[in-house]
C-alpha cells in the first residue's frame, strides 16, 4: 500500500512539474514573413466571423496604406465576465500584444505589463490630434489606456408621442428644474398616454446610479468629494446635500412613480418595460445606445414614438454627473512584453485616420454601406449590428458625403448635450490597502440609500450611516482625500 | 505481499479498473494538482518573475477585514438553513417518489422534479423574481386571494434567506434524491414481503425497513455535503442579491469574487479559499468520527 501511496505521490509531483512550467509566454511571432499581432478584444474572437473579416479587412488596408505587413491572431476569450476571464487569462502569462480592457486593468498595469503611451502619443501622426480633453487628463494620470469616444455620459429618454401629448413637457424642456420632473413624471403617469400606461414614470437597472445622472447635480452633488466652507472635502454621498436626494427619491418611490421593481430589475428588463409602455423614462448611455434604444422602440411602437431625449435636472448645478478623469475607464492597451510594441501603435494610429476611420466606423461596403451616386447610403445592418471598435473621435468627417446620418437624431443629441454638460470630477483611485475597506464602505451606503428610498428606514437615519460610514474607514479615507485632492 | 495481491486483482478485473481510470485522471488533473496552487495564499502573485513569499499576510488583511467576519456569519447562517431546511426533503421525496406504483407515472414525476437541476442560476433568478413579484407575481396572488397583504419577499431581509433556501429545494431537491431512490431499489424485497405477510402497512415498511436501510447513505452524504458547508451558493446568490439585502447574503464566495476575482488579488482570493477548504475538512473528518463512534456508520 505504501508503495502505492509514493507512487502517487511521485505521479502527483510529475504532474505538478508540468503544471507550473512555463509561467508567462510571449507567444511567436513571425508568419510567411508577416508580423503575428495577438490582439484580444471583447466579442471579437476567432470564432466571430464579423471580427474575422474586419480583422482581415484591416490587415489589407495596413499593408495597402501603411505598408505595414501584420498578420492577426484574434485570442477568443472564454463566455462569461470578460474583465474576470480575460485578467484569468493575463495572470495566466498569457499576454498578447493589445489588450482591450473593460475594467481589471489596473492590476496588471501595477505588474509593469502595460506600455506607457505617453511617448507613443506624442509622436503619433493622427492620434494626438483626436484627443479630447478628458482623454488627455485620464492619460495624464493613467498613460496606459486609450479610449477616444465621445463622452460617455448617460442621458434620459421619453417616446416622443408620449411626451408631447404632455402639458408639463414644454416647461421640463425650458427649465428642467427638480419641481418640473416631478410634475412631469406626475402628470406621466397619471394621465397614462398608453392607454393604462405607464405603470411609472422611471425606471433603472438594479440600483439609482441611473437616476444620479438626471437628479445628483441638481442636488449640488457636483463631484465626489465636495469642497465644504472650510476649505476641506467631504464625501458626497455622506453629505446633506446626498440626503435631500434620496429624500426627493423616497418620495418618488413612494407615490409610485419610481418603478417599485427597480431593485430586481436588470438591464434587458428595464429595457423591455420601457419598449412595452410599462415605464416611461429609462437612462441610457449617450450616442449609440440611445440610437439602440430609438431604433428597438420606432420598431415596436412606430416612427411617432421616436424618443426624446430629456436634459439634467436643474437646482444648484445641472449635469449628467460629473465626469470621471482619473482615468480611462475601458480602452486599448499596449503588452509591455510585446515584441511589436511600435507596429501595434502604428496601428492604432493608422484606425484613427480619415482611411482607417472609413474602416472602422462604417463597417463594410456592401453590407453596412453603399455607394452610390458619390453618396455613401448606411444600410439596415449597418444601424442594427455595426459599432467602431476602437476610436470615435467626434468631427469625423467621411470621404464622400453621407446620405443619412451616423447616428439618429435622438442619439446625436444625446451626444451634443453630454458635451455640453460636461464637468470634471475630482474623484480618485482607491489606494489598494482601502480596497477591502471601501467594498464594505460602499456597501453599507447601497443599503441605506435603499432601505431610505424604499421606506425601510426613516430619512434620519441618515445620520446613523455616515457614523457606520465613518467607522467602516469613511474617516480614514476622508483624511487621505483631504491630503492627495490638489 | 498486500500490493502483489491488488495487482494480482487488479489484472484480473482490468476491464472495470480501465473503465475507472477517466474518472481517476480527471481528478487528480483538475482535484489534486490544483492543490499545489495552494501555496498562492502565502505569495504575492508576479505575472513576470518569481512569486514573492509573504507568509500569514493575505490571512492576516482577511481576518482584520470588518467585512469578513459579517459574509462569514451569513455563509454560516445560509448554509445551517440549507442543511436543516433542505437536507431532509430529497429523502422524503425519494420515499414519496417509491410509492407511486403508477410505472409511467412515477417517470413522469421524477421528470418534472429532476428538470429545475438542468436550469442556470440565471434562469431560476429571473422566474424566481416573477414568481415573488409584489404586484402580480404568483405566490403574492395567493396570499391576496386569502386577504394576505402582497410581500416584497426579494427585497426583504427577514424573507430573502428564506428564497434562497427554497429555490434551492425546487432546484435540486429532485435531483438529489435519484442517490437516495437508487439506495432504496437496492433493498432486498424479502424484507418488504416478509413484513407485508407480517401484515405491516405501507408507513410502517419505509419506517422499519426503508429508513433503517437508508441509513448509511444518509449518514455518508450528510457527511459529504458537510464539505461543502461553506459554499453557501455563488451562483444562487450572485443571481438573487439586491441592493436591499446586501448585508444578509452576502456570503464569502460572493465577497472573495468583487475582492479577489474582479480586483485581480488572486492570492487573496487563495487565501480566503483555503480557510474555506480547511474548515470543511475539519467538519468532514469530525463529523466522520463522530458518526463513527455513534453509529458505526461513516464515509469510510
Amino acid at each position: 500500500m505504501k508503495k502505492i501511496f509514493v507512487l502517487f505521490i511521485a505521479m502527483l509531483l510529475t504532474f505538478s512539474l508540468v503544471a507550473c512550467k512555463d509561467k508567462a509566454t510571449v507567444k511567436e511571432d513571425e508568419k510567411d514573413g508577416k508580423t503575428t499581432i495577438r490582439v484580444v478584444y471583447k466579442d471579437e474572437g476567432p470564432s466571430n466571423p464579423v471580427a474575422q473579416a474586419y480583422f482581415s479587412n484591416l490587415e489589407k488596408a495596413l499593408k495597402e496604406d501603411e505598408k505595414i505587413d501584420v498578420k492577426f491572431e484574434l485570442v477568443e476569450v472564454p463566455q462569461g465576465n470578460y474583465a474576470e476571464k480575460l485578467n484569468l487569462m493575463l495572470f495566466s502569462g498569457d499576454i498578447p500584444d493589445m489588450i482591450y480592457f473593460q475594467g481589471g486593468d489596473q492590476q496588471i498595469a501595477e505588474q509593469d505589463l502595460l506600455e506607457d503611451l505617453t511617448p507613443y502619443i506624442e509622436k503619433s501622426k493622427h492620434i494626438k490630434n483626436i484627443l479630447q480633453p478628458y482623454n488627455e487628463k485620464r492619460l495624464n494620470n493613467y498613460p496606459y489606456l486609450l479610449w477616444i469616444k465621445p463622452l460617455d455620459s448617460k442621458t434620459p429618454v421619453v417616446r416622443g408621442d408620449w411626451f408631447n401629448q404632455l402639458s408639463s413637457s414644454k416647461e421640463l424642456m425650458e427649465n428642467p428644474t427638480i419641481d418640473n420632473y416631478y410634475k412631469f413624471f406626475k402628470e406621466l403617469v397619471a394621465s397614462a398616454p398608453g392607454g393604462g400606461k405607464p405603470a411609472n414614470a422611471v425606471t433603472v437597472a438594479g440600483d439609482i446610479t441611473e437616476l444620479d445622472f438626471i437628479f445628483e447635480m441638481a442636488f449640488g452633488i457636483n463631484q465626489t468629494w465636495l469642497k465644504k466652507e472650510d476649505g476641506t472635502y467631504e464625501y458626497s454621498k455622506a453629505s446633506n446635500k446626498e440626503k435631500e436626494k434620496l429624500t426627493f427619491y423616497n418620495k418618488l418611490y413612494n407615490e409610485g412613480l419610481l418603478d417599485p421593481q427597480y431593485l430586481t430589475k436588470q438591464w434587458d428588463t428595464k429595457e423591455k418595460a420601457f419598449y412595452d409602455g410599462e415605464t416611461g423614462v429609462i437612462v441610457g448611455t449617450s450616442g449609440k445606445v440611445i440610437d439602440i434604444y430609438n431604433g428597438k422602440m420606432t420598431q415596436v411602437n412606430g416612427e411617432e414614438a421616436e424618443l426624446v431625449v430629456l436634459p439634467p435636472a436643474k437646482g444648484e448645478s445641472q449635469g449628467f454627473a460629473p465626469t470621471d478623469i482619473t482615468k480611462e475607464p475601458r480602452g486599448i492597451a499596449i503588452s509591455s512584453q510585446s515584441k511589436h510594441k511600435e507596429t501595434v501603435f502604428q496601428i492604432l494610429d493608422y484606425l484613427a485616420s480619415p482611411k482607417g476611420q472609413m474602416l472602422d466606423r462604417l463597417g463594410f461596403e456592401k453590407e453596412h454601406y453603399n455607394i452610390t451616386d458619390g453618396q455613401i447610403e448606411l444600410t439596415q445592418k449597418y444601424y442594427n449590428e455595426w459599432y467602431a471598435k476602437f476610436f470615435e473621435p467626434s468631427d469625423f468627417e467621411t470621404e464622400k458625403p453621407l446620405k443619412t446620418p451616423l447616428l439618429s437624431e435622438p442619439a446625436m443629441k444625446s451626444q451634443e448635450l453630454a458635451k455640453e454638460y460636461y464637468a470634471e470630477d475630482n474623484s480618485f483611485i482607491i489606494p489598494e490597502e482601502y480596497v477591502s475597506k471601501w467594498d464594505a464602505m460602499e456597501n453599507l451606503y447601497k443599503e441605506y440609500a435603499t432601505d431610505i428610498i424604499t421606506g425601510k428606514r426613516p430619512v434620519d437615519d441618515f445620520e446613523k450611516f455616515v457614523k457606520e460610514w465613518n467607522a467602516a474607514g469613511g474617516e480614514e479615507l476622508t483624511k487621505y482625500a483631504n491630503e492627495n485632492i490638489k | 505481499m498486500k500490493v502483489k495481491a491488488i495487482f494480482t486483482r487488479i489484472r484480473k478485473d482490468w476491464v472495470i479498473y480501465l473503465m475507472l481510470l477517466p474518472a481517476l485522471i480527471y481528478f487528480v488533473t483538475f482535484h489534486v494538482v490544483p492543490l499545489i496552487g495552494m501555496k498562492l495564499a502565502f505569495q504575492d502573485y508576479r505575472i513576470i518573475g518569481d512569486n514573492e513569499w509573504v507568509g500569514m499576510k493575505h490571512f492576516e488583511v482577511l481576518f482584520s477585514s470588518p467585512a469578513f467576519f459579517d459574509v462569514l456569519k451569513n455563509t454560516i447562517i445560509i448554509s445551517t438553513m440549507k442543511m436543516v431546511f433542505f437536507f431532509p426533503i430529497p429523502i422524503i421525496l425519494s420515499l414519496l417518489i417509491i410509492e407511486v406504483r403508477n410505472g409511467r407515472f412515477r417517470k413522469y414525476v421524477q421528470s418534472v422534479v429532476y428538470l429545475p437541476h438542468f436550469l442556470s442560476w440565471v434562469v431560476i433568478a429571473g422566474i424566481w423574481i416573477s414568481l415573488l413579484n409584489p404586484a402580480d407575481g404568483g405566490v403574492n396572488v395567493i396570499r391576496n386571494f386569502f386577504q394576505l397583504p402582497s410581500l416584497d419577499f426579494m427585497t426583504s431581509k427577514d424573507h430573502i434567506r428564506w428564497v434562497l433556501v427554497f429555490s434551492e429545494m425546487w432546484r435540486s431537491a429532485g435531483w438529489d434524491s435519484i442517490i437516495y431512490l437508487a439506495a432504496i431499489m437496492k433493498i432486498s424485497p424479502s424484507l418488504y414481503e416478509a413484513a407485508r405477510i407480517d401484515g405491516a402497512t405501507n408507513l410502517q415498511q419505509m419506517r422499519y425497513i426503508t429508513l433503517p436501510e437508508l441509513t448509511g447513505t444518509i449518514v455518508t452524504v450528510f457527511i459529504l455535503n458537510l464539505g461543502f458547508f461553506m459554499n453557501a451558493g455563488f451562483d444562487q446568490v450572485f443571481n438573487l442579491m439586491n441592493d436591499s439585502v446586501l448585508s444578509v447574503i452576502d456570503i464569502l464566495d460572493t465577497y472573495v469574487y468583487r475582492i479577489g476575482i474582479l480586483n485581480g488579488q488572486y492570492a487573496y482570493a487563495t487565501a480566503a479559499s483555503l480557510f474555506k477548504g480547511l474548515i470543511g475538512v475539519i467538519l468532514v473528518l469530525g463529523t466522520h468520527f463522530i458518526s463513527k463512534r455513534l453509529t458505526g456508520k461513516g464515509v469510510w
